[in-house]
């Protein structure tokens, strides 16, 4: 399974694919089938005026990202994890974090 | 400080114009990403983890509490209310709509600032030392040749698109507070002329610049400078960009080499056409006047007996005022590394406060440093209090100026797209485990610098101990690098002992201060000069968790 993630054109927010279109929230990210995820990709990378550099985060058996990225895409999904005033996403949207190991 | 003129003005009009067409043209769908980024990069606008980042030029630090006003509205209308500094003395906001960018241009340039040239395969700002103009220890004043760098770089149409991107930077004072042996090019002005290093830099293929000419007369300034990057143009490697700085191309051919061959171009080339009058140069000069000096007698009496009464002040005075030309004044450095925030970072508030001590306090003149903190270079001693005071009320009161606590971190995987491994988070947790400002006085100056990612942005190799985030199957690990220096006796830090996991770090630089405590032949003796002393082996073991 796979997740399908880009940044939104006009303000550069990390976006995720929902199933029925672009959230902010990566919790919503529809767990995609993989030949469903490439199709879609394909599809994106050639609708640019929505979102810029659509990709595909692999997943593990638990739903969460495959180690070799797991760094970056919980900062990524998450926000920034040092306390600034960009509060983290996990309070905007009241959730726990999400692809906590 | 340096005055748009006429020219200025038009350029910046029209390359806003410009730039907002192009956005406008992107939003629409005219232009394809592919299309626009490079467009975007050229006004310093990148595209990071969670949003875009618009990067904008302090050239050569230099700010008006009027443009850090402006930084302070910026900050609070386009952003999320803070700001970061950085290590090329300039300014990132990390939360920029694009579609505002365009607005956030016009806004600078009513205050005569922009974003160019800060990305992109061209020259960047150029960097000098902060206490430039102010400094007891000072040849000549380093601005105004700056500023004569800026204005030959700017749109330089041979140097626009480079093998990579190139960062110059010039000091004028005996000690090298602009870390000129780790840039392109560094320059050091000295009273019989320029000495000219060629080749330095960090990233993944770290190097100490190399002296290729000394005594280089001010006025042949631009053609020697000319002359070198020519050179590099002309062949440094375009096939791969890890391998497109001039200091590879230097070590390819060798210093000698590179230096005859700048030589010769230099030689041939029409230097008038180049080289700025100088009536130019003198005009420049008359740009960078020292203030007005406040000249009420120093009040000696009064600053002592709020010394005494105020430890906490009296550790301020001694850790973040820097001796200046004057005896009645000093340059004050502004901490931005309070302990456990994020290094570098003020939010907008805070900039409005350091812009009104500027007005009152310090002839309207601030400073960004390139270890990430902010200088007053003109204070008169009879109102230090008074600036502590007010400082002190919004947390810009930190008194470790130069100390362990005063790190120099790059955003890290928190913002970064390139990075390997988070920076932030380890400082905040180093400069806690480092709270107590008795240790930190005891420990006295060590420098710390923060990389997460062999780009090195955090300065890593030039550190006392430099802390490098490498991305292990997923995981983040620290590599540790011991000896480096960024002053006058430059040294690149090497790799000791085996990567640490993030969690362990904290702990491990511990050990290693608490065997410099104990090596250490008096309290003078600063943690480099230990180390360079017993050498690096001596501190290995102290990395790891005894068995």
């Amino acid at each position: 399974m796979k997740l399908l993630t880009a940044n939104r054109l006009h303000d550069g927010l990390t976006v995720w694919y929902s199933g029925a279109g672009w959230v902010e929230d990566g919790a919503q990210a529809a767990a995609l089938a993989d030949d469903v995820a490439e199709t879609l990709l394909a599809e994106w990378k050639l609708r640019e005026t929505e979102v810029v550099a659509p990709y595909l985060i692999p997943l593990t058996d638990r739903g969460a990202p495959v180690q070799r990225e797991h760094v970056r895409e919980f900062v990524r999904a998450n926000g920034p994890t040092i306390g600034q005033t960009a509060d983290a996403l996990s309070k905007a949207f009241n959730r726990a974090d999400i692809f906590e190991n | 400080m340096y005055v748009y003129d006429t020219f200025d003005h038009a350029f910046t009009r029209d390359r806003i114009r410009e730039f907002s067409d192009q956005v406008a043209r992107r939003l629409s769908g005219e232009l394809t990403e592919d299309q626009f980024k490079p467009l975007r990069l050229m006004n310093g606008l990148y595209l990071q983890l969670h949003a875009y980042m618009l990067r904008i030029a302090v050239p050569y630090g230099v700010l008006s509490s009027r443009q850090m006003r402006k930084l302070a509205h910026i900050a609070r209308t386009y952003d999320r209310d803070f700001g970061h500094f950085t290590t090329r003395q300039n300014l990132q906001f990390n939360w920029i709509r694009l579609a505002d960018a365009p607005k956030i241009l016009e806004e600078l340039a009513e205050v005569e600032m922009h974003s160019l040239q800060t990305s992109g395969n061209c020259i960047r700002n150029t960097t000098t030392d902060q206490f430039a103009g102010a400094a007891r220890d000072e040849h000549a004043d380093p601005r105004p040749w700056a500023e004569l760098i800026r204005q030959w770089s700017s749109n330089h149409p041979e140097f626009s698109f480079l093998p990579r991107k190139f960062k110059i930077a010039i000091t004028g004072a005996d000690r090298d507070r602009a870390a000129i042996r780790v840039h392109d090019i560094g320059l050091h002005i000295k009273p019989q002329g320029f000495d000219v290093y060629v080749g330095g830099g960090m990233g993944r293929t770290p190097s100490l610049g190399h002296c290729i000419r000394t005594g280089l007369p001010g006025e042949h300034l631009l053609s020697y400078l000319e002359a070198a990057l020519r050179v590099y143009n002309r062949y440094g490697r375009r096939d791969n960009s890890f391998k497109a700085r001039i200091k590879i191309l230097v070590a390819a051919l060798g210093p000698e080499e590179y230096k005859r061959q700048v030589e010769e171009e230099w030689a041939r080339m029409d230097r008038a056409r180049v080289d700025a009058p100088q009536a130019e140069i003198d005009r420049l000069k008359t740009f960078f006047p020292d203030p007005t000096f406040n000249t009420a007698a120093f009040d000696e009496a009064a600053f002592e007996r709020a010394r005494t009464a105020d430890a906490a002040f009296a550790r301020w005075i001694r850790n973040n005022t820097h001796p200046h030309k004057r005896d009645d004044h000093v340059s004050v450095t502004i901490s931005l590394k309070p302990t456990g925030l994020p290094p570098g970072d003020a939010s907008s508030a805070q900039m409005d406060l350091m812009a009104d001590v500027a007005d009152d306090y310090a002839y309207g003149e601030l400073r960004v440093t390139h270890e990430q903190n902010i200088v007053l270079p003109h204070v008169a001693k009879n109102d230090l209090y008074a600036l502590y005071t007010r400082l002190d009320a919004v947390n810009l009161s930190t008194a470790n100026a130069g100390k362990i606590t005063d790190m120099i971190t790059c955003p890290g995987l928190d913002y970064c797209s390139l990075a390997n491994a988070r920076s932030i988070p380890l400082s905040q947790e180093i400069s806690q485990r480092f709270e107590d400002a008795n240790l930190t006085d005891r420990i006295g100056d060590l420098q710390i610098k923060i990389s997460g990612c062999i780009n090195a942005c955090g300065h890593h190799h030039v550190g006392h101990i430099g802390i490098l985030g490498v991305d292990k199957q997923g995981i983040e690990f620290y590599q540790i690098l011991l000896g480096g220096r960024a002053d006058e006796k430059a040294a690149l830090g090497q790799i000791t002992g085996k990567g640490l996991p993030a969690e362990a770090v904290p702990a491990a630089i511990e050990r290693v201060v608490q065997l410099y405590l104990k090596l250490r032949t008096h309290d003078n003796e600063r943690f480099i000069d230990t180390l360079e002393r017993v050498g690096r082996d001596a501190f290995a073991e102290a990395l790891h968790e005894p068995a």
